[in-house]
């Protein structure tokens, strides 16, 4: 009974030990022979797949698993065993990394897994990250990401690493100007006001600060963990925290400084709330403050709020600075293969496919509310055309598509702790009045040491 | 989420930290004593003495007080928080209400909490009983005979106790993987089968258990196991008692370490409190009324159990 199949995966492993070395050795990438071979029907594969949403109860979990069984029972050959990243004490998605590392210490990774985008750099150069382009094929990527609804085109090569592809992006989402509409009036500031440049949102800030007396707008990329769109901002002000290269850190240059002390203004005057992210979400559903930049995924849970607290709640994008155009970043994750063997590879693919398929985004979006990657799908005549047209909050998000960029993952090991040293020198500027050039030059000489 | 009721330490340095009750027994019995040898006491000294002891102690009382009711307000806030509509979690009302059960309705839904609370008790009862048992056998050991590299044994045994858990938090993970334990409670379990902590104050108690029972058992017949189990264990129950609800608390209190070994399963209820936590917001009704049954069996143990500990603290304040 057994010998057949342990037959027929020896010779799958040999056939993709030698793909894989073809792969290694050519740097042209993949060729229609390197490719890892389809299953066969009968060929019973069984795949791990570690999600941070797996992490949260309610909808979040629901959704996975419910993702999860409809994959299997298209593919009934196919067992995923659906797991979250291991404890830690930070928000979801805050430590898929280092859980997939220990891991692969002990020699059991999951096969496919959902990993943040600032890890990008380590995931490809230093987890193990297979290059699915390399897999597959890139006719294969690039068939999965189009079909009738293809992927947006800002969002299809965000995990693409040295004109390889290592994952394929699963959900993000973009900075979003949330704010309380009732505020706004209340204070004498029309509903729908111009927000589009910071120096409008600081004066309609000021005109609902002064009513009730306290600052009233809150950016949760200045804060400790809102890097992502923290680059977001440098980038609409002409600065960068890398350099094209990715060898010089630059986030101690003129056009840096000059973002840290524009937004640092904000707090000398009285508008920008010093306030942990998590203290942000609820200060705005509470009503304590009026206006909130963060990610749009928490968008669903502030319409909870605002519909709970009677209030009416609306989006604008994120600001620019003046005439020059706002550069959103997406926050988020991809989907990533981490497996050796040809056949749970294989699985694999055959699995990020579905996850990242019309059927997936339907799902993901009506039940978590995130971003439709393939963004058509709202447009009349797709499926999540009715929901989008329900949620006029959705609006600005998938416009900032268009501009969007990436974010950027720091190169090295010590990628962590250099957005730790960015996060800290924001945050000791804009709220606490720390000098911005010294303190900026001074984070990025050390981020600097900690990439050499 | 960490709910501790009472700390180890008070019980390592038992002489600095005396119940308030022994203290005031202490002072009431010298104040009668004195009495004593005076021979024509005045009962206006007497009264006025009484009076300035009352007095000089009621700052003490006013700040233990502040600090009971300082303590006591998490757990409070939480029974507030648990209690109160989901819409309302983030009221900042310091007075209870409106009630409403719809986050343990949530809570119920959304994570398996019967079975959770069931598994993380097996969890938390093996380990305490383990580590009670090496206790009693490593301090047994340890008091009762003299050997050679004894002291050096005890020093490695108090040094472990100082190692902190996430230096060797990793080599254990791959010893458990290693032996296939990933996933079960018998990988949580097995790392932390010896408490360093409760063989230091077995041990302690068991230096001054009298020397005259030992003996008394030998001539009796009774072998060195006999002994242990018939004259020392008995003779501990108090201790042991107490050092079991200690033990109990802090296996059912354990999150990082089954959080690392039991990440396929939603076995435990430290980690099931935590799936109301996210990067969108936190669900703090959900999370609070978890809390609340989480702390139930803890609470429901340590009021049937009290006794025992104050026992405990009392006899070893007064040895």
């Amino acid at each position: 009974m057994f010998k057949p199949r342990a037959l027929a995966l020896t010779a799958l492993a040999a056939v993709g030990a030698l793909s894989l070395s073809a792969c290694g050795g050519s740097s042209s990438g993949s060729t229609a022979s390197a490719v890892i071979p389809e299953l066969s029907p009968d060929q019973k594969v069984e795949i791990t797949f570690e999600s941070y949403n797996l992490t949260q109860a309610g909808v979040w979990t629901d959704t996975v698993k419910g993702l999860v069984a409809d994959f299997e029972k298209a593919h009934p050959n196919i067992t995923v065993h659906a797991q979250p990243p291991q404890g830690g004490s930070g928000p979801a998605g805050s430590n898929t990394i280092s859980s997939v590392q220990t891991q692969l210490l002990a020699g059991h990774a999951p096969e496919v897994a959902q990993l943040t985008f600032d890890g990008l750099d380590f995931a490809a150069t230093q987890l193990g990250a297979q290059p699915i382009s390399d897999l597959v094929g890139q006719k294969a990527i690039d068939d999965a990401l189009g079909g009738a609804h293809p992927f947006h085109p800002k969002a299809m090569h965000l995990a693409d690493w040295n004109g390889k592809t290592y994952g394929i992006p699963y959900v993000f989402s973009t900075p979003v100007l949330f704010y309380n509409a009732t505020a706004l009036e209340k204070a004498g500031v029309p509903a729908d006001t111009d927000l589009s440049t910071w120096d409008k949102v600081e004066a309609a800030a000021k005109a609902v600060s002064a009513k009730t007396g306290k600052p009233s707008l809150d950016v949760a990329c200045t804060s400790i963990g809102g890097n992502w769109c923290m680059q977001g901002i440098f980038k609409s002000n002409g600065a960068s925290v890398l350099s094209d290269d990715r060898k010089t850190i630059q986030f101690g240059s003129d056009a840096a400084i000059d973002t840290v002390t524009k937004m640092a203004q904000l707090t000398k005057d009285g508008v920008l709330r010093n306030a942990d992210a998590n203290s942000q979400l609820e200060g705005l559903a509470k009503g304590d403050s009026a206006f909130l930049l963060q990610s749009s995924a928490v968008q669903g849970m502030l319409m909870q709020a605002a519909a709970k607290g009677g209030w009416k709640l609306k989006a604008a994008g994120m600001p620019a600075f003046g005439s020059k155009p706002a550069v959103p970043t997406n926050s988020g994750s991809a989907l990533f293969i981490l497996s050796q063997d040809p056949a749970k590879q294989r699985a694999s693919w055959e699995f990020i496919k579905f996850m990242t398929s019309d059927h997936a985004y339907e799902q993901i979006s009506t039940k978590i509310g995130y971003l439709p990657l393939r963004t058509s799908l709202t447009q009349q005549g797709g499926s999540l055309y009715d929901w989008a047209q329900k949620n006029p909050l959705l609006a600005p998000n998938l416009a900032q598509l268009d501009r969007l960029q990436p974010w950027v993952s720091y190169p090295g090991n010590s990628y962590v702790q250099v957005d730790d040293v960015l996060g800290k020198a924001v945050e000791a500027v804009v709220y606490y009045g720390k000098d911005p050039k010294s303190t900026m030059q001074d984070a990025q000489q050390r981020a600097q040491d900690l990439i050499k | 989420m960490a709910f501790v009721l009472t700390r180890p330490a008070a019980h390592t340095r038992p002489a600095a930290h005396t119940h308030p009750a022994a203290h005031t027994a202490a002072a009431q019995v010298g104040v009668a004593r004195e009495a004593d040898d005076v021979v024509a006491p005045s009962q206006h000294r007497l009264a006025s003495r009484s009076r300035v002891k009352v007095i000089s102690a009621a700052p003490a009382h006013v700040l233990l007080a502040v600090l009971a009711l300082v303590s006591i307000y998490p757990v409070y806030w939480m029974f507030v928080t648990a209690f109160r509509p989901a819409g309302d979690a983030l009221s900042t009302n310091p007075l209870p209400g409106p009630v409403s059960l719809e986050n343990f309705l949530t809570v119920w839904q959304q994570i398996p909490i019967g079975s959770m609370l069931a598994s993380t008790f097996g969890m938390a009862l093996t380990l305490a009983a383990a580590q009670l048992v090496v206790a009693v056998l490593a301090s047994y050991g340890f008091a009762r005979w003299s050997f050679r590299g004894k002291k050096v044994l005890y020093l490695l045994f108090v040094g472990s106790w100082l190692v902190p858990f996430q230096v060797t938090m990793i080599p254990n993970y791959l010893l458990v993987s290693q032996l296939g334990l990933l996933n079960t409670v018998a990988g949580v379990v097995l790392p932390q089968l010896c408490s360093a902590f409760a063989v230091m104050m077995l041990r302690q108690h068991l230096e001054s258990f009298p020397k005259e029972l030992l003996d008394a058992a030998q001539m009796d017949g009774r072998s060195s196991w006999q002994t242990l189990w018939q004259v020392v264990v008995p003779n501990l129950r108090p201790a042991l008692a107490a050092l079991a609800i200690m033990l109990f608390i802090s296996a059912w209190n354990e999150y990082l370490w089954p959080s690392l070994i039991m990440q396929k399963s939603t076995a435990l209820i430290q980690i099931g409190i935590r799936a109301f936590l996210g990067a969108e917001g936190n669900n703090w009704g959900a999370i609070m009324a978890a809390s609340t049954i989480a702390c139930l069996p803890i609470f429901l143990i340590y009021i049937f159990l009290q006794r025992y500990v104050v026992d405990a603290f009392v006899r070893s304040g007064l040895k």
